[in-house]
């Protein structure tokens, strides 16, 4: 136990002293701002780029549409750069032999995998609890009168595809010494469970519908027992996906 | 300017946060004059003129290590 609050530690100060903590707090708290900016501004940005004479008819933008810009900014552009700056967390360690001293002092094996998955897991929901309270903010700043259900849990399921993800990456970097690898692995998850999407029958235990149907949440179109299959599913494959990392790290030559 | 003062309090702090990813980005390209591929001119480009990615790719790809 003494050992994994220290590795933790270690994996944090690492994040700090490699601007990783930064980045994902920059990054996280550029879409927060953006987010509801973009929401505000759509209908002037669209009336400015018309033709002279031409005029649409657009509703006033609402709290829906921030959130809606949220969901797709983080959904997108935020979980890319999540995983590209976590592609490293155990690849760049065994490339540059660094563990090994301390695995042969006789630190565990299962307490570095578990510390990593720590680390991520801190640096994630830091980054994503700022950007959601950024956007909270503006959003209730500039549309104080719209009502938005189910929020908690919409924000919620997001943040628990982010840890799947995190999980399928270290179990990817632990099978893989590329850095790379680990990448194209996690590509290639995403683009089966978008394959599987196809299938209607699988399309309600896809973890896949916790980062596509958060606005359908808030709207209501999409009850909140709809979610819970995926739900249950994706923390149930992350923990499995984790337990196989511990498993492999085990084996693995170093 | 009607409108620009309506949305300064966006702006300001999105503008703060742009810059500050992309001065201590810069500021580490100037640095660190080691990469682990590229040059100091094409790092400083990209650093420099490609949103919010540019400097993510420069840290996670390009830093060299320190030594």
């Amino acid at each position: 136990m003494r050992n994994y609050i220290a590795f933790t530690k270690k994996e944090l100060l690492e994040s700090i002293r490699t601007y990783r903590l930064l980045i994902m707090l920059l990054v996280f708290l550029i879409f927060g701002i953006m987010s509801p900016l973009a929401a505000k501004m759509m209908p002037e940005i669209l009336s400015a780029s018309m033709p002279e004479g031409m005029t649409i008819s657009l509703a006033e933008p609402t709290a829906i549409d921030s959130w809606t810009q949220f969901f797709k900014n983080i959904s997108q552009m935020g979980l890319i750069v999540t995983i590209i700056i976590f592609s490293g967390v155990l690849g760049t360690e065994l490339s540059k032999g660094t563990l090994i001293n301390l695995l042969t002092k006789g630190l565990s094996r299962n307490t570095v995998i578990l510390s990593k998955f720590t680390g991520m897991a801190i640096i994630w929901t830091i980054s994503y609890a700022a950007a959601f309270i950024v956007t909270l903010g503006y959003t209730v700043y500039l549309f104080p009168n719209d009502e938005v259900s189910n929020l908690l849990f919409s924000v919620f399921c997001l943040w628990l595809f982010g840890m799947f993800l995190l999980a399928v990456l270290l179990s990817a970097s632990t099978l893989i010494k590329n850095n790379y690898g680990a990448l194209l692995i996690s590509g290639a998850v995403i683009v089966v469970l978008k394959l599987c999407n196809i299938v209607p029958n699988l399309q309600n235990y896809n973890p896949l519908l916790l980062a596509t149907d958060n606005v359908s949440l808030l709207t209501k179109t999409v009850e909140v027992s709809s979610l819970s299959d995926a739900a249950a599913i994706s923390i149930i494959c992350s923990a499995m996906l984790i337990i196989a990392s511990i498993l492999i790290f085990r084996k693995r030559q170093l | 300017m009607e409108i620009l003062r309506e949305y300064l309090p966006f702006l300001v702090p999105l503008i703060i946060a742009q810059l500050a990813l992309g001065i201590t980005a810069i500021v580490h390209v100037l640095k660190h004059p080691r990469y682990r591929f590229g040059n100091k001119p094409i790092w400083v480009l990209i650093v420099l003129f490609i949103n919010i990615i540019g400097p993510v790719v420069y840290f996670v790809f390009g830093r060299g290590e320190d030594q």
